[in-house]
């Protein structure tokens, strides 16, 4: 008896191991896969633009895609090489302007939403201003806040704010108003203030409500930034593009679309972190 | 401890007015456990949240304790809702403390008073758990102790054990009697479980269906200290339950027909 139950015991210990192997097998199955399409794209990429019927006949022309050998030597030359640093003063002031872009577009989100999520009469006289606000297309007013705040650092926050403020504003917005009237109730019988809980259930509840917008106010931030760099500038990611484009420089272009993909990846990458981090107590982010 | 003079609630909309209750009189002694039971939309939530000072009255007056309840919430009142009501944002500890936090109470006698509430909740040594990592049963025994820190003398239980399994439930019955019969708190409980009103309480009253009046009035003796699960087995249980349910039924079945 007993050794039967050893030998179950060990089967389906067996049993198990050989699952999460096939497990461990098919993560490794799907990121071999994802690295040979990237090889293949890359690859096909430099092959094509050596080729003479493909540079003559498709669009593969190395005058307009570039190549990736050559994107990389450019970065490097940028970073580490022939014109070493010069990338650094561009990338700071796209960083600077988008941070501070966030900084103030998340800070009044939140707080015109919170404001506006525990004033039922306030919300409802703003609401049409907000609506048509939120209507206008962003980028259609970059033009006109460019010739307000100039060519500087100003413009590029002001659009980087403008962008992000809205998301974050509805976010909080929401957020507050669907607070439960018990939750607020139960305080009170708690001996709550109403300004004890703004502080311990209004604001978490409406930070925690503001924090998922900020993956996408991060990419928005950096879009809103990089549009004003396009329109008016004399520094920045977006300012690069563009003056590639007067120089009708493929390769450099390219390199600055890399560095730029590469930074709103980390950025966003970084903020998730911090988010589930900041909001461990919600069920969502364990 | 609690009056209810000639208390009326009308909610009225653009539309129309829906009279949740009408012209209800009633007094709580106090210590005393009173169960408020009646088909579900009837006026029993509406009638505890004015009892709590959470919305005021139509017509009629409301005093607890001697003063007139007026907009604010009466000293010394607990409330327990049948929606979760732990903060999600704070762990089981700050939880408990809240109540003394809002109080200013200084940190010394919050630490002490947060390790006996969470011995007596059975929440030792979940103490930095957030909410979302305890059961339906633990989530409600915090609630409760996070009310009890503040040291009521008044307990309003609004279904605060609708949602959960019978085993949990009959437990915290068993819990809440024997709280109750160390603090002898005045206790009102709204309840559609006509058991657990007879189980529970001194008195059970039956509200009809809205605009709602007191239809019956039943004081309930048990020898004491009640034991809740040999209490059903015996033949007063049985016919209280049947002397309410007579009256109780009714209201249900006239209740599911306008529906």
């Amino acid at each position: 008896m007993a050794a039967i139950m050893e030998q179950t015991a060990s089967e389906l210990r067996r049993q198990v191991e050989g699952r999460q192997r096939v497990i461990r097998a098919e993560r490794i199955q799907i990121i071999g896969w994802q690295v040979l399409i990237l090889l293949v794209v890359i690859g096909f990429w430099e092959w094509a633009t050596r080729v003479p019927w493909f540079v003559e006949h498709t669009i593969m022309d190395p005058f307009f895609v570039s190549r990736p050998s050559a994107i990389v030597a450019r970065i490097y030359d940028w970073t580490l090489g022939t014109k070493r640093g010069y990338l650094w003063p561009h990338l700071a002031s796209t960083l600077w302007a988008t941070f501070l872009g966030l900084v103030v577009g998340v800070a009044t989100g939140f707080a015109v939403g919170l404001i506006l999520s525990q004033n039922r009469r306030l919300a409802r006289i703003l609401n049409p201003y907000v609506i048509a606000l939120n209507s206008v297309p962003r980028i259609a007013l970059v033009p006109l806040i460019t010739m307000i705040f100039g060519l500087g650092v100003g413009s590029k926050v002001v659009t980087a704010w403008f962008m992000v403020f809205f998301l974050v504003f509805f976010n909080t917005f929401k957020g507050g108003q669907s607070i439960e009237r018990e939750l607020v109730d139960f305080c009170r019988t708690l001996g709550g203030t109403p300004r004890q809980i703004t502080r311990t259930v209004r604001v978490p509840n409406a930070l925690a409500w503001a924090f998922t917008a900020l993956p996408n106010a991060v990419s928005f931030a950096l879009i809103g930034v990089v549009i004003s760099e396009f329109v008016g500038s004399t520094t920045g990611m977006g300012y690069l593009m563009i003056t590639s484009l007067a120089t009708l420089n493929s390769t450099d272009m390219f390199a600055s679309v890399v560095v730029l993909s590469a930074v709103g990846v980390a950025l966003v990458t970084l903020i998730r972190r911090a988010e589930r981090r900041l909001l461990r107590w919600a069920p969502e982010f364990r | 401890m609690i009056e209810v003079e000639a208390a009326s609630k009308v909610y009225v909309t653009a539309a129309r007015e829906i009279w949740a209750v009408r012209d209800i009189s009633l007094s709580v002694g106090g210590g005393e456990f009173v169960s408020i039971v009646g088909p579900s939309g009837c006026g029993k939530s509406t009638l505890l949240n004015m009892i709590a000072g959470f919305e005021a009255p139509t017509a009629g007056e409301i005093r607890v304790a001697g003063a007139r309840v007026a907009g604010q919430i009466p000293g010394g009142l607990g409330y327990i809702f049948q929606k979760d009501t732990v903060l999600p944002w704070y762990t089981v500890r700050q939880n408990i403390a809240l109540g003394l936090r809002y109080r200013g109470r200084p940190a010394s006698l919050i630490n002490e008073k947060v390790g006996t509430l969470a011995t007596l909740a059975g929440l030792e040594g979940f103490e930095e758990l957030y909410p979302h990592e305890l059961s339906g049963g633990m989530r409600r025994r915090l609630a409760l102790v996070m009310t009890l820190a503040c040291d009521p003398t008044i307990l309003l239980l609004d279904e605060p054990f609708g949602a959960l399994d019978t085993h949990t439930k009959t437990l915290l019955h068993m819990e809440l009697l024997e709280i109750r019969r160390r603090t002898r708190q005045t206790i009102v409980l709204v309840t559609h479980d006509l058991g657990e009103a007879v189980t529970l309480s001194d008195r059970v009253i039956v509200l009809s269906r809205p605009p709602s009046r007191i239809l019956m009035d039943q004081s309930i003796d048990f020898p004491e200290p009640r034991d809740v699960f040999s209490l059903r087995e015996t033949e007063a249980y049985a016919h209280y339950y049947q002397a309410i349910w007579k009256v109780l039924g009714q209201e249900f079945r006239a209740a599911g027909m306008t529906r």
